[in-house]
């Protein structure tokens, strides 16, 4: 019985090797940019712009990408990183944005 | 090979920048505004986590009364305390707290999913979910509290509770000895998660 979806999202990632960082039971962002990929992550899934489902198998295929790119060295481990790069890919397949708007943005 | 993923030396700034232009962009599409990701988040930040389980047991503390009533309807006491809307909704509604004694210790299980009150807990963390985990905690609590460094003397008596969709439980651990002086607000500095949880006890330091 979940009728709040930010918990529905956290815990459905809970215990996999896509679960967010936490510190004592609290969700944990190191920087300001990654508590914005989070939080803009479950507003647009929340709104339906695309299900937190394939949200997640993109995050998960997105860590597995990169963990066969860094099979000794972890050093450059960035759970948002990740996450980031998964919210790209997500908003670009919504249709949302394309990624032409996206490189325009960022070049400004 | 590696090359292609190799970060570059500026990358905190960089994706603080990718963040910016695509937090912009959907601003400008009226996807978003600049207040949805604090919306969103405010539900973890403020209102739904351990620091809501804290304040409850640290009450529990100084009021020995209201630890009576926590244990017999735990809702209706955490009903009187100022805590967030919401903490009687959805998962919260089925809360029930059991309180540690010089005699008996809780520990708190979900055998069958990852069922866990978790506006007074906040998130699970990743060995509640795993199946050993739990099949052990109920046939060996002692040895599997053992291993959390929680050796309990014999003497101790052990209760799992199983939380499940009817029932979400939650442990008042012991007051620490040497907390005589405190406050409220220093105490509930002192409770965590895991004292909630069973799988440790609550310290002075």
């Amino acid at each position: 019985m979940l009728t709040q979806f930010e918990h529905f999202a956290i815990t459905e990632m809970m215990g996999k090797t896509d679960n967010p960082p936490r510190a004592n039971g609290s969700l944990c962002f190191g920087s300001e940019w990654e508590r914005s990929s989070f939080g803009m992550a479950l507003a647009l899934a929340k709104n339906g712009f695309f299900e937190w489902d394939d949200f997640r198998d993109e995050l998960i295929w997105t860590i597995k990408d990169w963990e066969d790119a860094h099979p000794v060295d972890r050093s450059t481990w960035n759970y948002y990183d990740q996450f980031l790069a998964a919210l790209e890919k997500a908003v670009v397949k919504a249709g949302i944005i394309d990624l032409e708007e996206i490189r325009a943005a960022l070049a400004a | 090979m590696i090359d292609r993923f190799q970060y570059r030396e500026d990358r905190e700034a960089y994706s603080a920048a990718r963040v910016k232009a695509l937090e912009a962009l959907l601003i400008k599409k009226g996807i978003i505004t600049d207040k949805t990701v604090d919306t969103v988040l405010d539900f973890f930040e403020t209102k739904m986590g351990p620091f809501n389980g804290a304040k409850i047991v640290a009450r529990a503390w100084v009021d020995p009364s209201f630890k009576d009533r926590l244990v017999a309807d735990t809702p209706a006491a955490i009903a009187e305390l100022n805590l967030p809307e919401g903490m009687a909704g959805a998962e919260g509604e089925h809360m029930r707290a059991v309180a540690n004694s010089p005699n008996v210790h809780n520990l708190i299980i979900c055998t069958l999913c990852s069922c866990y009150p978790w506006p007074v807990l906040g998130l699970p963390p990743y060995w509640y979910k795993d199946p050993t985990f739990r099949s052990r905690a109920a046939r060996e609590p002692r040895a599997v509290l053992n291993e959390f460094g929680l050796p309990v003397p014999e003497a101790i008596e052990i209760k799992v509770w199983d939380s499940s969709a009817q029932i979400r439980w939650f442990v008042v651990p012991e007051r620490p000895v040497g907390t005589e002086g405190m406050t409220e607000a220093e105490l509930e500095a002192l409770v965590t998660p895991e004292a909630m949880m069973g799988v440790a006890i609550a310290k002075a330091a």
